[in-house]
């Protein structure tokens, strides 16, 4: 077995008074799918946000690339190969759809400053970008702007997005909500080009369940800030705790 | 509507280029002024329009590269050209400091504090006597030398500006197209997103700041060499305000824009001229006015005429094919 | 000595409190449109001014000037909420609310001018004269200052941490979706918002002017009151004031040494305090969810 691209150990993060993070373990191979379910407001954006870097941990450790991160800052993160996309899709509404990609490309190349402003566009951007963009369901005119993307459309962007970035490990924030079938199933064919294909490591955080046990290699569970179970699709749907947790007590 | 901007603007130099033949001498001082303001708002146009952080300190920066300059080139005789460099040279470096310390304040705290810059620096261009000579500032500055010509006259002032403005105004188009220009336009826009893109949110902002303020510094020795001195009262807070105006009136994020902003705000006062005593209150009630009905300026309403065009003409053209 | 020590002190203090009540209307602004306000120094001159109008010109007594002035503040409080943040607040360009107070600034100082001249005024005291304390005169209107500004600080205290109507009014600036959900009025509590800033900063220039004049020059003292807002601590009313109390007593202080200088010893004080703690003193730092 290859060593995990992730690692987070006793990660702890409370919020004034609100622990929404409580000594959670995970570790993510590269090209595996791992899910991330729980209940409503168990925890689990906030886990992704540790990772990214966005929040700081109160306690435990985030290994990255057999590197300790936890104190690293989140562009340097980013600039090691975590890529991430966002429950509502975040992209620049000022700039066009071009300019959008690019930054993902640039974080790729290891753009700098000075550097950039005497090199020639990137000649591999736009052949890399529409191979990307044939699986997903639609194609547009690059100098458009982002508002005029369907949102279904801009979520298969965002992926494609942090695909360009030639990141390790992409951690993705419900990706099926508000998608029809179709978009769905471009979504689900993305997440498998980049973890068959491309060897990443992929945390899924979702709410629908199917996609959930037909996507995912491994899955965790997580209940107010807590690990309650660990495992493949079939072991953790039959756990007492998830279903008690999901459904409550009887 | 690439084509469309690259014409038009030849167009313009080419006008641009016979202007003086028909101007007075008057007309030509405020054209060149024009000019030189137009440098510091580029400036102004990178560091709002392309980061999104407002700023009021470009004058502080036009102010101290333009007092440098007159006493490294009055007082310590040292040739005009690489005075003017030098001068420029340390202001980037001082505000490269100052950026530093500033670009830890969010939003309207950082705005707020670049006024206090201006606050401080006025003061030293009042008291600091080896910087000012005394506060009714440095007389007498020499002629800018450039090798192959001393810029005397107005005449030959304006050709200086307009290849500067020119120069700075393709730096300014260029980092637009280059990866510091879509790290500005990142964190102007998301910084939560910027970072996960690997976007340094802190360094790229201190980077447009010491930008916009080398540009401001530019402007500032231009000034001085122009009117041959330096004072305080050339560099005060409400020039720092009608910079800002200029680029908001033209486009925020447009280099043409902020040049058309640049000449309205010039030229506004001296056709008022006559309503001198309302001409400031109507001023006010106009920027608010401005930013009710075009926060994104001139260029934004062409913006959006034309967005509106090109969509007409795709529906138009779809209908077509449905037949 | 001690004599040049305690009216430093006194007339520091009295400064402070003056900066403190700015400083707590800015906080208050901040928290309900999300912007500073740069015509805050303009809105303490126009305090000053209708003070002037109501004592000077028209005779009124102390109560009735009182009485005019928080009247008058309070209309012209949603006067310029209407004007120069409601069209703009959902403006494509978050800075344009910042730019619209740039204008209003502009307006109010203009509109000064032009009713009553360019020329500085003079307002007599509130309490005119002055008492003795270990032997060195103070003037009484440095305690009428202290003493009123501290009970208006008070009062927002009390108002926005214990009582239930200031609760719901920083419900409303934090996340006006969520309130109008709730059944909170949103234009109410932000107009009332600006209608207490607008008291409170105007009463703040009537406190100060007999120390000063009723002139434009007075708006540049918001200068002082944001170096408190951001040395106490983002958004941050219990550190504002402290913030501005010290700007108030160190700026006093610094005058014993210099007086040319006096601006650029607060700012190269505000940006120390940037370098060293970039929260402020008392500062927390929130970030958005993400």
């Amino acid at each position: 077995m290859s060593e995990p691209i992730l690692k987070l150990n006793g990660i702890c993060k409370a919020f004034g008074g609100v622990v929404t993070a409580q000594d959670v373990n995970l570790e993510l191979y590269p090209g595996e799918i791992l899910g991330l379910i729980g209940p409503n407001g168990a925890g689990k954006t906030t886990i992704l946000n540790l990772i990214s870097g966005i929040y700081e941990v109160d306690d435990g450790e985030i290994c990255f690339a057999r590197k300790d991160v936890t104190r690293i800052k989140s562009h340097d993160r980013a600039r090691m190969g975590l890529a991430r996309t966002f429950q509502t899709p975040r992209f620049l509404q000022r700039s066009n759809i071009r300019d959008n990609m690019l930054l993902g490309t640039d974080l790729a190349n290891h753009a700098r400053f000075g550097k950039s402003f005497f090199q020639k566009e990137d000649k591999n951007f736009m052949k890399e970008v529409e191979e990307l963009m044939e699986l997903t369901s639609f194609t547009l005119d690059w100098n458009d702007d982002i508002s005029s993307i369907p949102y279904g459309n801009r979520k298969q962007l965002e992926i494609v997005r942090a695909l360009l970035t030639h990141p390790k490990v992409i951690l993705v924030d419900e990706p099926a909500a508000g998608l029809n079938q179709k978009e769905l199933e471009r979504v689900v064919l993305l997440l498998h080009y980049a973890s068959k294909e491309k060897n990443i490591g992929i945390i899924l955080i979702e709410h629908a369940m199917d996609m959930v046990m037909n996507t995912c290699d491994r899955i965790i569970v997580l209940n107010f800030g807590r690990l309650i179970a660990t495992g493949t699709p079939q072991e953790v749907s039959s756990n007492q705790a998830v279903i008690e947790a999901y459904l409550g007590r009887s | 509507m690439k084509k469309f901007k690259i014409g038009g603007s030849l167009i313009l130099l080419v006008l641009a280029l016979f202007l003086p033949q028909i101007l007075t001498n008057y007309h030509l001082l405020v054209l060149n002024n024009t000019i030189i303001y137009f440098i510091s708002a580029l400036g102004i146009c990178m560091l709002l329009g392309m980061c999104g952080q407002m700023s009021f300190s470009a004058v502080s920066f036009m102010g101290l590269a333009g007092f440098l300059t007159a006493q490294f080139s009055k007082t310590y005789h040292i040739h005009t050209l690489l005075a003017g460099v030098l001068a420029i040279v340390v202001t980037g470096l001082v505000a490269n400091l100052i950026g530093k310390a500033l670009m830890r304040l969010e939003g309207s705290y950082f705005t707020f504090a670049s006024i206090g810059i201006v606050s401080i620096f006025s003061t030293l261009f009042l008291n600091w006597k080896w910087l000012c000579s005394s506060a009714d500032g440095i007389s007498g500055v020499p002629k800018l030398n450039l090798f192959f010509m001393t810029v005397k006259d107005r005449n030959q002032w304006y050709y200086v500006l307009l290849v500067a403005a020119i120069c700075c105004g393709l730096f300014v188009e260029r980092i637009r197209r280059t990866h510091l220009g879509r790290a500005a336009a990142s964190v102007r826009d998301n910084a939560i997103v910027a970072s996960t893109l690997g976007v340094d949110v802190y360094k790229t902002k201190v980077i447009c700041f010491t930008i916009a303020s080398t540009l401001a510094a530019v402007s500032g020795v231009m000034l001085v060499y122009h009117n041959s001195y330096a004072v305080e009262s050339m560099f005060t807070y409400d020039m720092s305000v009608s910079f800002t105006l200029m680029v908001m009136l033209g486009g925020v994020n447009s280099t043409l824009g902020t040049l058309l902003g640049s000449f309205l705000m010039t030229l506004l006062p001296e056709a008022l001229r006559s309503f001198q005593q309302y001409l400031r209150l109507l001023y006010g009630i106009g920027i608010i006015l401005l930013m009710i009905f075009m926060p994104m300026g001139l260029a934004g309403v062409v913006e959006s005429l034309t967005a509106k065009w090109r969509k007409h003409l795709k529906l138009k053209g779809k209908g077509r094919n449905n037949e | 000595m001690l004599v040049s020590f305690l009216q430093l002190t006194a007339s520091g203090l009295a400064v402070g409190m003056i900066y403190a009540l700015m400083a707590v209307g800015l906080v208050l602004l901040v928290r309900a449109v999300g912007t500073m306000n740069f015509a805050q120094g303009d809105l303490l001159t126009l305090g000053a001014f209708v003070a002037y109008w109501l004592s000077v010109q028209l005779g009124l007594s102390l109560a009735g000037t009182v009485i005019g002035a928080i009247l008058i503040f309070a209309i012209f409080g949603v006067l310029f909420m209407l004007t120069v943040f409601w069209p703009v607040r959902k403006s494509s360009w978050p800075q344009a609310i910042t730019i619209c107070t740039i204008g209003a600034s502009t307006i109010i100082k203009n509109s000064m001018t032009l009713i009553w001249g360019s020329r500085a005024l003079n307002i007599p005291p509130i309490l005119p004269g002055s008492v003795q304390i270990c032997g060195v005169y103070l003037e009484k209107q440095y305690f009428v200052i202290i003493g009123v500004a501290a009970l208006i600080i008070w009062g927002v205290f009390l108002l926005f941490d214990k009582l239930y109507c200031g609760r719901i009014m920083q419900a409303a600036a934090q996340d006006k979706y969520a309130a109008t959900i709730m059944g909170i009025p949103t234009f109410i509590t932000i107009a009332v918002t600006f209608m207490i800033v607008m008291c409170i900063v105007g009463i703040g220039g009537y406190l100060v002017a007999p120390l000063f004049v009723v002139s434009t020059s007075l708006s540049r003292l918001q200068l002082r009151a944001f170096a408190g807002v951001v040395i106490g601590g983002f958004g941050n009313l219990k550190g504002a004031v402290i913030g501005s109390i010290a700007v108030g007593l160190i700026e006093s202080y610094s005058s014993y040494v210099t007086t040319t200088y006096k601006d650029a010893v607060v700012f190269l004080l505000l940006l120390m305090v940037l370098v060293l703690k970039p929260s402020g003193l008392f500062g927390n730092r929130i970030s958005d969810k993400a």
